[in-house]
């Protein structure tokens, strides 16, 4: 029978994200549908696993000291292989998170098992586990299993609730591990500026831009500034987060009118990001699928499409507007600046 | 000045505008017409090449080979694009490319095809690919590849590579919220999965084109067949997901009226 | 760059000349056979540069006898090409209007009503009639039906295979090299440059590439071809005014379509008399299938997509794709004047095969196969004149390359066909007739008629629709249609009693869809524009607008202050604009005043 870990890096407040709580709830409950037992696996400078004392756990492990702070892989590989040789664990799940995922094919490798990322479901049959794991960006979900163990998995959010319960004090068996000889430092981070229009994922409202906005209008003019005037304003009224089809983001090599604030960090699609949010927002974007697969995840979907035909008729959107997106959003903007 | 030798891992994945549909065959599944679908390098590993070609251009000495494992045919077909771009020497594997493979069996390919480049110098290599392949985006045959080299100084989504004064490695990777982790590396041996990096897609310069292709037409007949697969995994099932849903259509209706629909939509939690 | 063969377009006729040359370049053992005059020790070194994106790219879906390809590709049924299939039946269908709103001669629908009227007697069934017998001059019996884009991959690789000769795609050929009356070779496009050919960021002029022999195959509508045409002229008595443009979808037949592969059906009589269709059954129940709008066809508000649908929902048609979904689209110009639209074959230095050198037949259709055997014949007096050590000069290439054509089964079948589309040019009835004339007595007899620039056909919009919409009406529906930036002919046909196209998303979907869903249209950054309107007063003047209608892609809008506008994202590269215009060149009275050059991008679709 598989046992199952539950790992995770943690911070100076030891504190575990969103993300971590709800992979962790999919541990739970993974473990219930197998009859197994779970174990919680932490790492840092002084992980401390009080919060999660109630969570059920039938062990929790931790590999500390100040070499184990910084999120590289060297370290983190070691301390996470440590935790699942201690424990002995068949099934490793984690959260989905750049320092897990990172890591997290590696550590598989020196267990002498495999890794499966992006993990959006779980299930069993029988006693045997199953994932739900999307291919080919986003455009093919499968549900497979595998003979392989120690099994490695990382599991992207909105899986399970996050859990959620009173801290105690957990019986912690401190892990040791060796660090390597660190030939990286972590020197800080680089973040957007406050102003930098930017795809945040905490933001409740995507709004995507096609590359409508830098074509002819129906009165056959350009009007890019004006674009780019409403959609900031939008964006600051509204705190939505910013992404955009490729095909505009492409459109920076071509030395044509452009959205100057668009990066290839806000696009969203085929070879960009694939973001959650609650609602999701396109404008002046056809929908078509290649573009539109960003948009898997996004909870309530709407379009304002001059196309009465285009892609979001067609299923993608909840709610197509037959309109012109200038002429709406300059609305927009406005009711939102009265109701502020 | 440092000589880098810059090895790329990069493999094709289809057309990213074609439609694709999953089937069922007779080793696991596949993709409807694969062997028909215009074939590009896939996305992420090309910006690794164009990274790998402009960090080879500032470093004078330093050399760049793309790895590549897929069907010869295919390959064959994204290196006459590929190969306009920038100079590289084409290591060929003949394989499957398909996402539905293991990681891990195209990591071990990769790495022994890696450890069999004559002269290879630890000191100097830096092993490049994408973060994620547009096919299986599991973002994990960089980290094995690595592990199998015995490299531990491992970056993912890295959008950023620098070069410091004392030869160090200054290194950005994509982080949550649009920020980027900044690393320094001590030197090489590294791995880095790239993400779009800040490099244009290069210009298709025939000249690049005529002399890559002395290399790449031998590598390409004696790629050496790769058999990979899926050893171990059972796909329950592959499917398209259906995301359709009950689009309702308003046509007809002022700005001033969508607008106000909209805005109460996106204020009510 | 220095090389020893240059050659322009990668299409079925290149494809004959590389895999003829590629052979004989190297021996079995790989030792070199033709040794590279301008790099001696080295073999003979060829290169091929191809517009589109890669190989296969852009180009048709056909029906050929295949003769040529079997020649030099014996095994050709059996090499695995994808989508490749021997004819197994063929079929001719003539296509009463059920819709009402063709615009059918007196006589046709005379003929109509008898059909309607005692239609059990002919056979008639879904508003068709199966023609009795398919002609001997239009049969495939023994042929095949192929994907040009598939077929070109895979002999693409097998040239690249051989290590022979490099074809690069993506690489359009912007001019010819022309020093003391002889090509020199050709300069690719420039890149990193803005929509107007202005030097931008990374800009990188085109690369000259210098040859003994510069192979132009770029097509009826290719650059390069043109630009000799304007350098060299045209033999006398020669002109390329007709044209047609296909449009055709790659369709996924449903499961229960009962049509085998191999299956072609040509059809005639609807959307109108002058279209022309196709369905051909590829393998795995997948079909080619789609129309010809001729430009003989003279509607001002012609238009090949929105026609296609409607001949697509033929109940004869409907009955086999019902339920079935577009996977790919397309559409390309075809040079219907045959052998009379041959250029100057050769020059010091150059060599023309495939479409553009005139090579298709007009009478059986076919152009595939004819276009393949040009490579071929043109390669094989290449290697002659290459082991006698002689150069690439006019004389030479004529004894080795055109003196071989003139002998052969192109020649001898483009001359039978050379008046046979001549009635067309009087109207349907009589073209019919001519070219039943034609074939049966092996070209002695022809329907006579003038062909004429297009642009010197294409009537008034008011004049066309005279009868049918009033001349006010038209007005208004154009100066709305001008004012949205879309073409009218949506409007007009309407209006004219077409219905309204009951979108589905499968396989009735919008234009922009189509290019979006089927056809994958790119336009990669960095290069010039390369349709440009030369004399933007005179197209401010033109009511017509054909350019517009007729644009398959809907690349070319009405834009600002009545000129029209072009938009490369949406270009198909189908070089329809080139003889799509009303109004004719004040330089040139055989051109209109559109310019069609090289350009980067299009179709991303290999399954054409």
């Amino acid at each position: 029978m598989d046992t199952l870990l539950f790992l995770a890096p943690t911070g100076a407040d030891h504190a575990l994200s969103k993300n971590a709580l709800e992979a962790l709830a999919a541990t739970k409950q993974l473990a219930e549908k197998l009859g197994a037992e779970f174990c919680i696996g932490l790492w840092g400078e002084s992980p401390n696993a009080d919060a999660l004392a109630n969570c059920g756990a039938a062990k929790f492990f931790t590999v500390n000291g100040a070499d184990f702070a910084q999120p590289r892989y060297a370290t983190d590989a070691c301390a996470a292989e440590a935790l699942c040789k201690a424990s002995g664990a068949t099934l490793i799940l984690g959260a989905s998170s750049p320092r897990w995922n990172r890591i997290s094919a590696g550590v598989a490798h020196r267990l002498g098992g495999r890794s499966d990322s992006h993990v959006t479901g779980l299930s069993a049959d029988n006693g045997v586990p199953a994932i739900a794991r999307w291919y080919y960006r986003q455009r093919m979900e499968a549900v497979l299993t595998r003979t392989q163990r120690p099994w490695v998995l990382a599991i992207e959010s909105g899986i399970a609730p996050a859990w959620e319960g009173a801290p105690g004090t957990a019986t912690v068996e401190a892990v040791p591990c060796i660090p390597p000889a660190a030939r990286t430092k972590v020197t800080g981070i680089e973040s957007p500026t406050a102003d930098q229009q930017t795809i945040r994922p905490d933001a409740d409202l995507l709004f995507v831009t096609g590359a409508g906005w830098t074509k002819k209008q129906p009165d056959g003019q350009v009007k890019t500034p004006e674009g780019e005037t409403l959609i900031l304003d939008f964006l600051r009224l509204s705190r939505a987060s910013l992404g955009s089809t490729k095909s505009l983001v492409d459109l920076h090599g071509e030395g044509q009118a452009t959205l100057t604030f668009l990066t290839h960090m806000n696009q969203v699609g085929q070879t960009g990001s694939t973001p959650r949010h609650a609602k999701g927002l396109s404008t002046c974007c056809h929908g078509e699928e290649p573009h539109t697969v960003g948009w898997r995840f996004v909870g309530e979907r709407r379009a304002i499409s001059l196309d009465a035909n285009c892609g979001w008729a067609r299923g993608k959107a909840d709610v197509l507007y037959v309109a012109d997106a200038f002429a709406v959003m300059a609305q927009v903007n406005a009711l939102l600046k009265d109701a502020q | 000045m440092p000589e880098y030798q810059i090895v790329v891992c990069g493999s094709v994945v289809p057309d990213p505008l074609q439609t694709l549909e999953p089937v069922a065959g007779a080793t696991g599944p596949g993709l409807k017409n694969e062997m028909m679908l215009p074939a590009w390098l896939d996305p992420w590993a090309g910006h690794a090449l164009y990274e790998a070609a402009s960090l080879a251009a500032k470093n004078p000495g330093s050399k760049v080979w793309l790895v590549a494992l897929g069907p010869k045919a295919k390959l064959q077909q994204a290196m006459m694009t590929l190969a306009q771009k920038v100079p590289f020497e084409l290591i060929a594997l003949d394989g499957t490319a398909g996402g539905f493979t293991e990681a891990a069996e195209t990591a071990a390919v990769l790495a022994d095809a890696i450890q069999a480049i004559p002269g290879l110098d630890p000191s100097r290599l830096l092993v490049f690919g994408g973060w994620e392949s547009a096919s299986r985006g599991a973002g994990a045959t960089m980290q094995l590849v690595g592990e199998r080299l015995g490299i531990t100084d491992q970056f993912q989504g890295v959008d950023e590579i620098r070069t410091e004064p004392d030869g160090s490695l200054r290194i950005l990777e994509r982080i949550e919220g649009g920020s980027h982790q900044v690393s320094v590396c001590d030197a090489p041996p590294a791995v880095l999965g790239w993400a779009t990096g800040n490099l244009p897609e290069p210009r298709n310069n025939p000249q690049v084109g005529m002399a890559n292709m002395r290399m790449i037409m031998p590598a390409l007949q004696k790629a050496k067949p790769s058999p990979v697969g899926a050893e171990g995994v059972t796909f329950v099932s592959v499917s398209l997901p259906k995301q359709s849903r009950d689009t309702k259509i308003v046509k007809d209706l002022p700005p001033e009226q969508i607008a106000a629909e909209i805005v109460d939509w996106i204020t009510n939690k | 760059m220095d090389a020893d063969i240059v050659c322009v377009g990668f299409g079925p006729a290149s494809g004959g000349f590389l895999t003829t040359l590629s052979r004989a370049i190297l021996n079995p053992d790989g030792s070199t056979a033709l040794e590279s005059p301008s790099v001696p020790g080295l073999p003979l070194q060829v290169m091929c540069y191809e517009r589109a994106d890669d190989l296969g790219f852009g180009v048709s879906g056909v029906v050929t006898r295949a003769r040529g390809l079997k020649e030099s590709i014996p095994d050709l049924e059996s090499a695995g090409i994808p989508m490749a299939t021997p004819v197994t039946s063929e079929k001719i269908l003539y296509l009463l209007d059920p819709v009402g709103a063709s615009r059918r001669p007196f006589l046709m629908r005379m003929a109509d009503g008898v059909l309607r009227t005692v239609g059990g007697l002919f056979g008639v069934k879904d508003d068709a009639m199966e023609l009795p017998w398919t002609p001997d001059f239009l049969e495939k019996h023994g042929g095949m039906v192929l994907s040009m884009g598939q077929f070109n991959q895979w002999i693409g690789q097998q040239v690249m295979g051989s290590g022979a000769a490099q074809i690069w795609p993506g690489s359009p050929v912007e001019k010819v090299v022309i020093e003391d009356n002889a090509v020199a070779g050709v300069q690719l496009v420039d890149q990193g440059v803005t929509r107007d050919g202005k030097p931008a960021d990374g800009f990188m002029p085109g690369m000259e590439v210098r040859a003994g022999l510069t192979v132009v195959a770029d097509g009826p509508t290719g650059p390069i071809g043109q630009q000799l045409d304007k350098a060299f002229g045209i033999p006398e008595g020669h002109h390329t005014h007709d044209w047609a443009l296909g449009m055709k979808f790659v369709v996924d037949l449903p499961e229960s379509c009962t049509l085998e592969p191999g299956t072609v059906l040509h059809t005639l009589g609807f959307p109108e008399p002058e279209i022309f269709g196709f369905f051909y059954v590829h393998p795995d129940r997948v079909a080619s299938m789609g129309i010809f709008v001729p430009s003989w066809f003279d509607s001002p508000a012609r238009t090949a997509y929105r026609y296609l649908q409607h001949w697509m929902q033929h109940p004869a048609i409907w009955k086999h794709i019902q339920g079935g979904r577009l996977r790919s689209w397309g559409a390309k110009t075809l040079q219907e004047s045959g052998r009379r639209g041959e250029p100057r074959l050769v020059g010091n230095g150059f060599a023309r095969i495939g479409e553009g050198s005139g090579s298709t037949n007009v009478l059986t259709n076919s152009g595939v196969d004819e276009a393949w055997t040009t490579g071929v014949l043109l390669a094989e007096g290449v290697v002659e004149l290459l082991k006698q050590k002689k150069l690439f000069t006019s004389e030479n290439l004529e004894a080795a390359y055109v003196a071989r054509r003139r002998e052969s089964w192109v020649e001898k079948e483009g001359r039978i066909a050379e008046r046979a589309r001549d009635g067309f040019q009087r109207g349907i009835i009589p073209g019919m007739v001519g070219m039943m004339l034609s074939g049966l007595t092996k070209g002695w007899l022809a329907a006579p008629g003038k062909p004429m620039p297009p642009h010197r056909r294409v009537p008034h919009l008011e004049n066309y629709y005279e009868g049918r919409i009033p001349a006010h009406e038209v007005r208004k529906i154009v100066k709305e249609s001008d004012a949205k930036g879309i073409a009218s002919h949506a409007a007009l046909m309407e209006r004219a009693g077409w219905p309204k196209i009951p979108f589905d998303g499968e396989l009735l979907v919008s234009h922009q869809d189509a290019l979006l869903i089927g056809g994958k249209v790119q336009a990669p950054a960095g290069y010039a524009d390369h349709v440009e309107f030369l004399y933007p007063s005179d197209c401010a003047a033109c009511g017509t607008k054909i350019c517009v209608e007729m644009c398959s892609g809907q690349a070319i809008y009405p834009g600002e202050d009545g000129l029209p506008a072009f938009d490369r994202e949406k270009c198909v590269h189908c070089g329809a604009c080139l003889w799509n215009c009303a109004r004719e060149n004040p330089k040139d009275p055989e051109s209109g005043l559109i310019a069609f050059r090289a350009g980067a991008g299009g179709l991303h679709s290999a399954e054409n």
